[in-house]
């Protein structure tokens, strides 16, 4: 284009070094492709420097401070659960680093070209990179656009300033907020309001009075009875009059389900805001690259979009924001670039929050059901009966399974409780596997433990679980 | 230089035909001009440029027939590295008012779940790689769970299949010479749905005649006061009236996991006929439209088809199907049904007739005769027929619509 350029040629190139991206980078690497990987800010991406791991720092520690009374009862320690966010912090920044350093070796190790700088396409198989002064042309066979997605504030915040806060801004916080308000019921919003409050914060939740939770009807219930135990309020708008932000705190005034109108006054509002996915400055559009009607880079089910050597993957892609999205895919696309045949399905994507106790929910929910009108036998195994719970003194929640009624193959499974997060792997594989209720009930399960649940749970759509009390004949009925 | 290929469209497309350049050798084009016109099985697209140039090299003649990927136009782009590189960041202002944020993965577990595929992921494995779509691999397990030994056995079976094609096309030489019409494109895509339509839903059609006087009348008196309002759209709104009233048509069975879902959406097909075969766009979400935008709908989408200019979901989801043959002419059929659907109305000429009236006396109506084809195994005969009467009712009291308005 330009008299004189220089066009390096490159083979597979993929922008954006996120979960996705560097997963998309290694796979290829392991498959035999030389691959470019172009990224503008730090290795990891939102998920590791902004979003999955530092909120799960704050989610652990939240954790492990809610467990201080538990562990004086063992005779361990003095009860004295002082917390200082400060040294958190500096945990934090130690962890990331950690991880992210670990990446970074990786594609060493397996000879990824790690390039830095902003990527924008000049044409259907050229891309430039711009870093600083610097602007280099590169021609690909196949590129990977993992550029993710941004965080929106939502439309009736105007304006803002420190003490309104997003996903990215919240695990930077270097006090623990008196009272933080949550606007939002999605996992991260959940996330927060459960792991501030471990941490010393008084916590409001203000959610949508039409939305419902992402998860099983019957884990939003316990969820919303574990949430007032620990004296976190739940309130339902419609609806925002006014949001003031002060240098004290935030003044909001809202209309309850009811049009009611009601003010709460707090140092911290947190919003999950939406998100966008970030292609635009790629400026990939003008090339004809098909897009969804909801705005997202449209693709097959090998991440190929409508230009054949352009594929794309992870938020920019319609579907969940999740990591583990990304993570599929990225491989998918690099196994479909070398002619092998992957997919990806999602019917099965584990949803999971790290509330206290954690949130699992797969498959069917009850509500789902319900309204499909399909013939289910449901069972819920309450922890309370589960040994190893009474151990470990997190004997709240329930593991809760539903299953054909005319095949007997498992629908759906949904955890509230400690553990749920790992037992979500068996979870996905029985669901993914088509397993039947003689699948769970056939095998041994470690004992002690809170696997027992599963066995439980699935024994009791029959009514033979062991440690539940005896249902009547007429309750296991279906729905 | 930059080469325009042809790209999939949409639907997976695969191939598509050069039907005319809309540029020359050495023409100056613009960012986004149309340089070519491309036809594929189901629209006609225009490709255009993606950058500011010169047309270079003009690689392929019209009227042939490429595949995705192949170049047709080489360009020498003008504008240099710096405007390119532009970024195109628009801060795109988001305009939701209220604090909305249903959640969306209750609504994608809903959908998906339907598409659930009992194999384990090694079975589902096999299939990918040997092309075969598992859904039509009987699982020799009563409950629909497909195994590895089913894939192969279907594997053999389609093996079998393939051979004795290839013997009969062998023993039947072609021994006359014929005019030859290519049997492609959406030609070739209407042979594939209906065979597969009819091979699997026992269809049964039933006829009726409705005396369409009553809305004529309402049409001629709306015409009067400037509203022209096609017969159509009243006939569509009091479709999706009855639809409501009778879940079951607007239906797809679910034979794999042995269920019927009735469909919360009133996605109605039109069966429109082009020039280059059946096209069947799509008016979504019916049931919450007024007659008015009904009306304007299957105008413009009527239009588009013709015209070839339908975006592939404009052909999407329909859960229902008309055929307006009326003006066409015919008095019955026994039309194929839209598979998956559960049911499909064709409907028929309107003819003057001899009737009598409530007072026993000889007048003329108006009489239009309706055919609906059905799939028995989801619904029966008297079904179809309480639907149907339903459907006339609101079509014969035209003032009964007005009582089903949101």
């Amino acid at each position: 284009m330009v008299v004189g350029e220089i066009t390096q040629e490159r083979n597979l190139i993929i922008i954006g070094g996120g979960p996705g991206g560097y997963s998309a980078a290694i796979r290829g690497a392991q498959l035999g492709l030389s691959v470019t990987l172009i990224e503008q800010a730090e290795m990891g991406g939102v998920c590791l420097n902004k979003g999955c791991i530092p909120s799960k720092i704050f989610t652990h520690a939240a954790a492990k401070r809610s467990e201080t009374v538990h562990v004086q009862n063992l005779g361990i320690g003095s009860g004295d659960d002082k917390f200082t966010v400060s040294k958190l912090l500096s945990y934090k920044k130690q962890v990331i680093d950690g991880l992210r350093t670990g990446v970074e070796a990786l594609c060493k190790q397996n000879k990824i070209e790690v390039i830095r700088g902003k990527a924008s396409f000049l044409g259907v198989d050229r891309i430039g990179v711009e870093n600083g002064h610097q602007f280099d042309i590169f021609e690909f066979k196949q590129a990977i656009i993992a550029t993710g997605s941004y965080s929106v504030m939502p439309s009736y915040v105007t304006e803002k300033g420190k003490r309104i806060l997003l996903s990215d801004e919240i695990f930077e916080l270097e006090e623990i907020p008196q009272h933080l308000i949550v606007k939002g019921q999605d996992t991260i919003a959940l996330e927060v309001a459960s792991s501030f409050a471990a941490l010393g914060a008084k916590v409001s939740i203000l959610t949508n009075h039409k939305a419902s939770l992402p998860f099983d009807e019957s884990i939003t219930k316990e969820l919303n009875r574990l949430f007032k135990r620990r004296k976190i309020k739940m309130y339902k708008a419609s609806g925002f009059t006014s949001i003031i932000e002060t240098d004290e705190g935030v003044t909001l005034t809202f209309l309850t389900d009811k049009n009611l109108e009601e003010t709460i006054q707090a140092s911290h509002l947190f919003v999950s805001g939406t998100r966008k996915p970030n292609f635009e400055s790629l400026g990939i559009s003008r090339f004809g690259i098909e897009q969804t009607d909801a705005g997202f880079v449209d693709v097959d089910k090998n991440m190929q979009t409508s230009i054949p050597s352009i594929y794309a993957i992870g938020d920019v892609t319609e579907g969940p924001m999740l990591a583990v999205k990304a993570i599929k895919q990225g491989k998918v696309a690099v196994e479909s670039i070398v002619g092998e045949n992957p997919e990806v399905d999602l019917t099965f994507l584990p949803i999971v929050a790290h509330t206290i106790p954690p949130i699992v929910s797969v498959g069917l929910t009850e509500q789902n059901a319900r309204v499909l009108g399909l013939d289910v036998r449901i069972s819920q195994f309450n922890l309370g009966g589960n040994g190893y719970a009474t151990i470990t003194g997190k004997k709240d929640g329930f593991i809760k399974v539903l299953s054909n009624s005319t095949n007997e193959i498992v629908e759906g499974i949904h955890m509230i409780g400690e553990g749920a997060i790992e037992m979500s792997a068996s979870f996905v594989q029985l669901l993914e596997m088509a397993a039947k209720e003689e699948d769970i009930k056939f095998p041994l399960y470690a004992h002690p433990g809170f696997n027992e649940g599963l066995l439980e749970a699935v024994e009791g759509l029959i009514g033979q679980a062991i440690h539940a009390v005896p249902v009547k004949k007429k309750d296991l009925l279906p729905i | 230089m930059l080469e325009v290929k042809l790209h999939d469209i949409g639907e997976g497309m695969t191939e598509g035909e050069v039907i005319q350049y809309l540029v020359k050798v050495g023409d100056s084009v613009i960012t986004d001009q149309p340089l070519v016109e491309v036809g594929t099985d189901k629209m006609v697209a225009e490709l255009s440029s993606p950058c500011s140039g010169r047309v270079k090299e003009i690689s392929i003649e019209p009227g042939e027939i490429i595949q995705v990927g192949t170049t047709l136009i080489y360009l020498e782009a003008d504008s240099d590295v710096k405007t390119e590189k532009k970024p195109l960041i628009e801060a795109k202002q988001d305009t939701k008012k209220e604090i909305v944020t249903p959640s969306e993965q209750v609504k994608k577990s809903s959908a998906t779940i339907f598409h659930r595929v009992l194999a384990a992921p090694y079975t589902r494995k096999i299939a990918r790689d040997n092309n075969i779509n598992l859904e039509d691999v009987r699982a020799t397990d009563p409950s629909g769970r497909v195994t590895e030994e089913d894939v192969y056995r279907f594997l053999q079976g389609q093996q079998t299949r393939e051979q004795t094609v290839i013997d009969i096309q062998q023993v039947a030489v072609i021994q006359e010479i014929s005019d030859e019409i290519p049997f492609r494109g959406i030609r070739k895509k209407i042979a594939e749905k209906m065979t597969k339509s009819l091979f699997t839903i026992p269809h049964v059609t039933h006829f009726d005649e409705i005396n369409m006087t009553n809305l004529f009348k309402i049409r001629q008196e709306l015409k009067l006061s400037g509203e022209s309002v096609s017969v159509p759209a009243f006939l569509i709104k009091a479709l999706v009236i009855s639809l409501k009233d009778f879940p079951i048509f607007n239906a797809e069975l679910d034979e794999e996991n042995s269920r019927i879902l009735l469909k919360k959406n009133y996605h109605i097909g039109i069966a429109t006929n082009t020039e280059s075969g059946l096209i069947v766009p799509v008016i979504h979400d019916v049931d919450k439209k007024s007659i008015k935008e009904i009306n304007k709908d299957v105008k413009e989408l009527t239009e588009r088809a013709i015209a070839g200019k339908l975006q592939p979901f404009e052909m999407k989801n329909s859960t229902f199907t008309v055929s307006n043959v009326g003006p066409l002419g015919s008095t019955g059929a026994t039309p194929i049904i839209n598979y998956p659907e559960t049911a499909l109305i064709a409907f028929h000429k309107t003819k003057k007739r001899p009737i009598v009236n409530e007072q026993d006396e000889i007048v003329i109506g108006h009489i239009m005769t309706l055919s609906m084809a059905f799939d028995h195994r989801v619904a029966d005969g008297a079904t179809a027929v309480a639907f149907t009467n339903r459907f006339a009712s609101l079509i014969e009291q035209p003032h009964k619509l007005i009582m089903e308005m949101i």
